[in-house]
């Protein structure tokens, strides 16, 4: 099971095993790919590079304007979490705020990608979906990226007092 | 047709453009059903600032009515702040208010 736990000093004690590792680190190479795809009729690539206006005209000209900038963030956060998983055997590692922060963001962009390829909707989301509903699979992996992205948030944010 | 009269309103619609710069531009965020609500409400804290109060309240506006506006301000500093959203992955636009 994903552990993220604040340690002495600030940093965070990540915790993967080698089987999840494995996949975090199949996943990461998937998002890699869709970051230098050029295909913007991919509606994943859309959802990963919105338009920053609603007219078309003027989210090209935006586009143009920051070049490849929005990517290469979003490549820099990949090469973080990449540097943390290694490429072989299970994640025990400790992670600066800033390394967190990059966990966050590329389990969200996973997590978007593949939402978005699955058309998921705020129903599909809450559902249990029949084990042989072929789109099972793939909402597990969200859920379980979703899962390590609370447990991050919770080593990241403690929650308030009540 | 009354040429004489087109330069006047002419000056009109500069001096109405004139004023423009003076609204402000906003960072819309819209909702998705995949991003977290923490989530969202982390990267509001992170990005602008916000008290964990102020950032709730404006992630449970984008889920429960579809859009929030987020934060507001020249058009480079809107710019800037819809791409630190992108590269969040949250969805977010900027429009000029009304």
């Amino acid at each position: 099971m994903p552990s993220f736990k604040r340690a002495s000093g600030g940093a965070i004690r990540a915790r993967l095993d080698a089987r999840e590792t494995a996949l975090l680190r199949e996943l990461l190479g998937e998002l890699r790919t869709l970051l230098g795809a050029e295909i913007r009729a991919d509606p994943v690539v859309q959802r990963l590079f919105p338009d920053a206006h609603e007219s078309a005209e003027e989210a090209n000209a935006f586009r143009e304007l920051i070049g490849d900038d929005l990517a290469a963030a979003k490549r820099a956060a990949v090469a973080k979490v990449e540097t943390a998983v290694g490429s072989e055997g299970r994640v025990s590692t400790l992670l600066s705020e800033d390394d967190a922060a990059a966990w966050l963001t590329v389990l969200t962009d996973i997590r978007l990608a593949i939402g978005t390829r699955l058309e998921v909707t705020e129903e599909v989301m809450e559902e249990e979906l029949e084990p042989d509903d072929p789109r099972a699979a793939s909402l597990d992996v969200l859920h379980w990226l979703g899962w390590m992205q609370e447990l991050m948030l919770r080593a990241l944010t403690p929650l308030p007092e009540r | 047709m009354q040429p004489t009269i087109a330069p006047e309103r002419t000056e009109e619609i500069d001096a109405g453009t004139e004023h423009a710069p003076d609204r402000p531009w906003l960072v819309i965020v819209w909702n998705d059903p995949i991003n977290l609500m923490s989530y969202v409400t982390w990267v509001l804290q992170k990005l602008f600032g916000y008290s964990l109060g102020k950032a709730t309240k404006l992630m449970l506006d984008v889920h429960q009515r579809g859009r929030a506006v987020v934060a507001s301000g020249a058009r480079e500093k809107a710019e800037l702040d819809c791409f630190r959203l992108h590269a969040h992955g949250l969805w977010a636009t900027i429009t000029k208010s009304d």
